[in-house]
């Protein structure tokens, strides 16, 4: 295997329907090893559609893309359907948005998380399960045990993400793809969930690709960021810069300025401003006339 | 919790079973036809009329038949076919087991074919496949069972004779069982060439009830594996590595499966009805020709052994259909 520098390597990935509409145009962005990546923009953006695209669970009828996505040094355009599912289920993982319809309603929880380990890992049944249990235990699961052995409407929303990010760090994945794991919970579950999401990443090293449209949390959780409009890449650079600098641009300035956190101290909530939606509104049809 | 909703079930089916006693008791009683005119010869003096009427109990007032009748169905006393001069019980409990292995068969028919369309079309979601499992089910769903009947007549029967159209076993056959159910016993008595003359009387008449429902179930079924399959935990599985036809047998199926199954409930139960019509198509030796033998010959006792037979299977698919989705559904299992 070569060796190389990004966990996560995409350039030049389009993505449309068979009707020709593009959902993804020319997305380029690198994901160091260790690194969490926010991807922002607003809804329709096209943030999940690129998660999507590196865990090919793109919707059917997106069926046209181009372009390469580089997981863990592997092509994946250049594998079988086959190679390409197995190398993904082996380097990548998914924290998906919405907990609730997230985990299969007739199978044990248990089950649903111990089951992959053992059959994509190799791993052994009483070594996945030790390692469930202690990492139920690091996401804050009282008497995991009983967890295990529930089914998934027996537990509240906040216990069931806790139980899939902490499945989704279960076998320490060079990537792990978070598509906004907060956005469908409560404010305070929000905070904890975030918590824990960094509190797992610093230990085992993972990278995360995090879809927010939450500038607060973006700067919470993440080093670098992607800003995406209309399926474009609007600005990549590192957090700290566009936070501290003024020199981002101004969709993603107006970004920050319009989370409620940025501006608690002077109490001020501003809007994107509707010039700047205008233009690149307009430029968005210019591209696509 | 279990017992008071086992307890509030056994009432509610003993109320239904009165019910259903009740109106079939007064429907036969107030339908045309005199079955006693029926029974005796031409030249018959009034005393013999008289006499017969006494015997079957149609001296008494209506009232008093009912509840004359209704005591002795308690005790397994069903009454006497007046056609056959045979206990209605035993006429009745030699026809069943023909219906029934004819009923199980169009069901399963029904089911692997329906479910396997639904897979299928799933599978291809969107693609031409799709649009091929939607038309033959459209089709097959506008064809009732008793046209069904005659076209695979027309098929099998006719312009390539490889099945049987009559009957329920090659007659020639001399059948040495203990029970009434040829198949299943012959079945595990290993007896392959009673089982597949059976078989070759049986598939017709269980195509023509199972198709239909086996549409209606591709079409059901196939529709709620489409909305399972962009669910989260769908996309999951897919994520862990799954191919499209894994995760829709081991993921999406128990959960598309619930609607469907209320689905099967129901039309099972129109099934059994239609066996009445089907069963005398097909010469078939089963509960339903039987049913339409009695109505025309004005057989009281019989039909009405027959209609209230039909009733406790009725009700017994309903409990099998609540148990089975209580189990498949774990929301069910606990309150
Ligand atoms: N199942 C689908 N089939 C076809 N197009 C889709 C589908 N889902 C989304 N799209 C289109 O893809 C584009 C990008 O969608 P995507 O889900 O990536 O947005 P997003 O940035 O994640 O937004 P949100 O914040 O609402 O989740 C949208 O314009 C949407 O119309
Ligand atoms: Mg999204």
């Amino acid at each position: 295997m070569t060796q190389n520098v990004f966990t996560l390597e995409i350039s030049g990935l389009n993505v449309s329907s068979h009707s020709g509409t593009r959902v993804l145009d020319n997305i380029s962005l690198q994901v160091e090893p260790g690194e969490v990546r926010a991807l922002v923009g607003e809804s329709g953006a096209g943030k999940s559609m690129i998660g999507r695209a590196v865990l090919g669970t793109l919707p059917p009828i997106l069926d046209k893309s181009s372009g390469h996505i580089i997981l863990n040094g592997k092509d994946l355009s250049l594998l079988s359907e086959r190679k390409r599912r197995e190398w993904v289920a082996h380097n990548a993982a998914l924290i998906p948005q919405d907990p609730l319809s997230a985990l299969n309603p007739v199978r044990r929880v248990g089950a649903q998380i111990i089951t992959p380990l053992v059959r994509i890992h190799s791993w052994s049944k009483r070594e996945a399960e030790d390692r469930c249990l202690s990492l139920l235990d690091q996401v804050k699961i009282r008497d995991p045990k009983r967890v295990l052995k529930s089914y998934p409407h027996e537990l509240s929303g906040g216990m069931r993400q806790r139980i899939l990010i902490a499945a989704a760090f279960a076998n320490r994945p060079p990537l792990i793809v978070a598509d906004e794991p907060t956005t469908a919970l409560d404010v305070t579950v929000q905070k904890e969930i975030l918590k824990i999401v960094r509190l797992l990443q610093e230990d085992t090293g993972t990278a995360v690709l995090f879809v927010t449209h939450d500038m607060g949390v973006v700067a919470q959780v993440s080093q670098t960021l992607t800003v995406l409009f209309g399926g474009r890449v609007l600005e990549d650079s590192k957090t700290h810069d566009v936070f501290t600098r003024d020199a981002s641009h101004p969709y993603t300035q107006a970004l920050i300025r319009s989370t409620p956190d940025y501006h608690s101290a002077g109490g001020k909530f501003v809007p994107v401003p509707d010039n700047v939606i205008a233009t690149l509104h307009a430029q968005m049809r210019e591209r696509l006339s | 919790m279990i017992i008071r909703s086992f307890l509030a079930r056994f009432f509610s089916t003993l109320v239904t079973l009165f019910g259903v006693a009740v109106v079939v008791f007064v429907l036969v009683r107030i339908a045309p036809g005199n079955p006693i005119a029926m029974m005796l010869p031409p030249g018959a003096t009034e005393e013999d009329v008289a006499r017969l009427r006494a015997l079957y109990g149609f001296d008494k007032t209506l009232i008093e038949q009912f509840f004359v009748w209704l005591g002795n169905v308690i005790y397994g006393d069903f009454g006497t076919s007046i056609t056959m001069r045979l206990p209605v019980s035993e006429l009745v409990l030699q026809r069943l087991p023909a219906t029934l292995e004819l009923s199980i068969m169009a069901l399963v028919i029904a089911l692997v074919l329906g479910g396997s369309l639904a897979v299928f079309g799933a599978r291809f979601r969107g693609r031409a496949q799709e649009v091929g499992v939607d038309i033959s089910t459209g089709a097959a769903l506008s064809v009732p069972d008793f046209l069904w009947g005659l076209l695979l007549i027309l098929a099998f029967g006719v312009a390539w004779p490889v099945l049987h159209i009559s009957g329920r076993v090659d007659p020639h056959m001399d059948v040495d069982l203990t029970t009434n159910f040829y198949f299943f016993e012959g079945l595990l008595l290993g007896d392959f060439a009673l089982v597949s003359s059976v078989l070759s009387h049986m598939l017709m008449p269980a195509l023509a009830l199972g198709l239909p429902l086996a549409a209606m179930i591709a079409q059901l079924l196939k529709q709620s594996l489409k909305e399972q399959l962009d669910q989260d935990y769908v996309n999951l599985a897919r994520v862990r590595g799954h191919g499209e036809t894994h995760v829709i047998l081991s993921e999406a199926l128990r959960n598309a499966a619930l609607p469907t199954l209320t689905l099967i409930g129901v039309q099972f139960a129109f099934l059994i009805g239609g066996t009445v019509i089907v069963e005398r198509l097909f010469a078939y030796e089963g509960l339903g020709n039987m049913a339409i033998d009695a109505v025309i010959n004005r057989d009281l006792p019989l039909i009405q052994g027959i209609v209230l037979l039909f009733a406790v299977l009725f009700i017994a698919i309903n409990l099998t259909v609540d148990l089975t989705y209580s189990l498949l559904n774990p929301k069910l299992r606990h309150d």
